[in-house]
């Protein structure tokens, strides 16, 4: 499985390279030829179903495995919900729910939700990349059983557009829309961890991205006479960027080596604590040391640090998981906290 | 920035049975009112005769080869034998940098005689040792140093002045180095030499120096025109730079470098549990995604160490995370006495507090400066 995986990563680094440009990320619509170009050598070559169940088709690797690819394809900025996509197929998966093909993409909040004769309607919130397809993920409680509720046919009143950030996002307003499939999710299955990790992931790829891009433009760019990497100010300021990330990585290594269960659940909220503060930090940072040239639309680099603003606030940012994770360990009376710890 | 992976490394039932003994040992000890825990105690808190029941355990010089009355354990068991010491705030000055440093660096460069002659008393937790570096006139510039070896018809003589050198007056020996060779116009690396120096030598003369908190640790170590035999040389004369940096490997990348002062937070969070439920469930979680990331990192550089490959950077990585939440900690302290005032605190709890604030300066200088530290990162991306 290691070297099958393996053999995916370099295939994926391949294709992003061949179809990825700052460009591509300006014109992130369904009419763009290029887009449909890169979505179907994804689709050609299976990675929206690497951690879906062989019997719906899939490669069955377990997602925690294939954390590794989410990072690359986010080091590389890739317009399209690809990682999306692999986590709302593997939940799907998991519940028993044949995938569609295409994009799907995931709603991880909703307002006033309500489910009556296979019919759903409410407010879907923050939804990415609604504008590429129809196929979409909702999880949502009902009668204290999570579901996992598929529609193939979005369709409702668009009513806020969030593009001021770098990936589209939309909020919609659904009217007894038809469900496709319904079905409850296994307890081991939590949309909220899951979702935590996979944006922590894509955070980690493209924080990546912009140590590097910060690296090279110091390097390039000469002013006082030398370049700007000779300057001890921002030699320090760049080595915190990579001490933050080399934190977060760790993190990242810890579930991708050993997956989550209940004997490390808090691994989760230990990783998108670390990821966020990273990103804050590494946000700033880049854009002290790239100057007025970073803050454009033509550089790439706000791509990638409005993504990051993005994804540190989705699934909780870190105060939530920070009492989360602090309200647990003060909960149990009869632990010191050393104990807890080991 | 695949060069600065830290590889997840599982505990081992094996290592957690280890560390449940000796936490069990530890227990006993405080029980038995043999040791009051103390922050910091790596540094400041020296009991040879605790550290000679250590030794008797089996717990120093765990990974040391068997034939120099080592254990031939791993790096990761060592790891976890620190870390029980460490939480508890146990008295491991004495024999701390000898059982960390000196004595890796012994079996690494040491002539044979060093090694049967002095390993198995580091392992026993009878042989202390100091650090060696800075000096009046180099910290951060460590080439700089002025101290001189200079060859004599039956070995070498040393003249200089050492400084800091943390416990030298409970010491038996001190690694030093010192330039051998001038300097050559390219590289000042170049002839640095490490000596073995038995610091019970004539003239040589430890003066203490009180640091802000008052206590003694930091001493001058005055070495003049020390006769020393030839064999005293550590590993190759003017070999010394690529040694020292190898030994700062070992200094940077432990968990002292974070739970120096896990006595006051653990103190603070039995005293004020109730408070915290309430409205301090945030700090908590912080400072558990901080502490678990840190030492997750620490125990991933403990097995580089394991497996012969030297992690330099990565242990500036650590430090330099371990020093920034170390600050953090206390701060975020701080500003709970918003909640609970300063002086409601429990008195014991005031003084730990207290003298945590006052000793937290130092812990992003000793082993090396934030700056130091940044350096060596930046160096390592391409940047200088």
């Amino acid at each position: 499985m290691i070297e099958e995986l393996e053999i995916i990563l370099e295939t994926t680094s391949k294709i992003l390279q061949k179809h990825v440009n700052h460009s591509l990320r300006q014109n992130i619509v369904s009419e763009n030829t290029d887009i449909l170009n890169l979505w179907n050598d994804i689709e050609t070559n299976g990675l929206p179903k690497i951690s879906v169940k062989e019997k719906f088709g899939g490669y069955e690797i377990p997602f925690f495995s294939i954390l590794p690819l989410i990072k690359i394809v986010n080091n590389h900025g890739t317009p399209l919900p690809l990682s999306e996509t692999i986590l709302s197929n593997y939940i799907l998966s998991e519940s028993d729910i044949n995938p569609p093909n295409g994009i799907v993409t995931f709603a991880s909040d909703t307002k006033n939700l309500q489910i009556k004769d296979n019919m759903i309607s409410g407010e879907i919130l923050s939804v990415p990349y609604l504008n590429l397809t129809k196929n979409l993920l909702i999880v949502h409680e009902l009668n204290n059983v999570k579901k996992a509720i598929l529609i193939d046919e979005i369709n409702g009143e668009i009513i806020h557009k969030k593009n001021f950030l770098a990936e589209p996002r939309y909020n919609i307003k659904v009217e007894n829309l038809n469900i496709a499939e319904i079905r409850p999710i296994k307890n081991s299955i939590d949309f909220n961890f899951l979702g935590a990790i996979l944006r922590s992931a894509q955070m980690i790829g493209a924080m990546e991205k912009v140590l590097d891009l910060s690296i090279n433009y110091c390097s390039e760019r000469k002013q006082f006479g030398r370049a700007l990497s000779k300057f001890q100010a921002i030699q320090h300021q760049i080595s915190e960027m990579a001490v933050e990330l080399s934190a977060s990585s760790a993190a990242l290594s810890t579930i991708t080596e050993i997956g989550l269960g209940e004997k490390n659940s808090n691994d989760a909220a230990i990783l998108k604590i670390r990821a966020g503060f990273a990103a804050g930090k590494i946000i700033a940072i880049s854009h002290q040391v790239h100057g007025a040239i970073g803050f454009t639309k033509e550089y790439e680099l706000s791509y990638y640090t409005k993504n990051l603003n993005s994804w540190r606030n989705d699934f909780g940012n870190e105060s939530f998981w920070e009492e989360l994770l602090g309200k647990k360990f003060l909960e149990k009376n009869n632990k010191n906290l050393w104990e807890y710890l080991t | 920035m695949s060069k600065f992976n830290f590889p997840f490394i599982k505990e081992t039932s094996e290592l957690s049975n280890l560390r449940k003994e000796v936490r069990e040992f530890i227990t006993t000890c405080i029980n038995n009112d043999e040791f009051t825990p103390s922050p910091d105690a790596w540094v400041f808190s020296a009991d040879p005769s605790f550290s000679k029941k250590l030794g008797s355990k089996g717990w120093l010089g765990m990974s040391f080869p068997k034939e120099y009355g080592g254990h031939q354990r791993t790096a990761l068991e060592r790891y976890v034998v620190t870390e029980e010491l460490l939480s508890s705030g146990a008295p491991v000055a004495a024999h701390w940098i000898a059982d960390r440093q000196s004595g890796s660096q012994i079996l690494r460069y040491g002539n044979e005689k060093q090694k049967s002659s002095i390993i198995p008393r580091i392992t026993a937790g009878e042989c202390f040792f100091a650090i060696g570096m800075s000096e009046p006139d180099s910290g951060s510039d460590l080439a700089s140093v002025k101290t001189k070896g200079t060859r004599t018809k039956d070995g070498w003589k040393l003249e200089g002045r050492k400084i800091w050198s943390t416990g030298a007056h409970l010491a038996h020996y001190m690694i030093v180095l010192a330039r051998t060779s001038p300097a050559s116009e390219k590289n000042r690396h170049e002839g640095l030499s490490q000596f073995l120096v038995d610091l019970s030598l004539p003239n040589v003369k430890i003066t203490g120096i009180p640091d802000m908190t008052g206590q003694r640790h930091f001493n001058e170590t005055l070495f003049d025109n020390v006769e020393l035999s030839d064999d005293s040389l550590l590993g190759e004369e003017g070999k010394g730079w690529k040694q020292v940096v190898g030994e700062l490997a070992l200094e940077r990348s432990g968990p002292e470098r974070f739970l120096s002062h896990f006595t006051l937070l653990d103190s603070f969070i039995n005293e004020f549990r109730n408070s915290l439920i309430h409205s301090g469930t945030k700090i908590v979680g912080k400072l558990i995604s901080e502490i678990q990331t840190l030492r997750r990192m620490s125990f991933s550089v403990a097995s580089m160490l394991q497996n012969g490959e030297s992690p330099e950077t990565q242990a500036a990585f650590v430090k330099e995370l371990g020093n920034k939440f170390e600050k953090m900690m206390i701060e975020t302290l701080r500003e709970f006495s918003n909640i609970v005032p300063l002086h409601e605190w429990p008195n014991q709890l005031q003084n730990l507090f207290e003298d945590a604030t006052l000793r937290i300066p130092s812990n992003s200088l000793r082993g090396g400066t934030t700056e130091i530290m940044k350096g060596i990162i930046a160096r390592q991306l391409g940047l200088r």
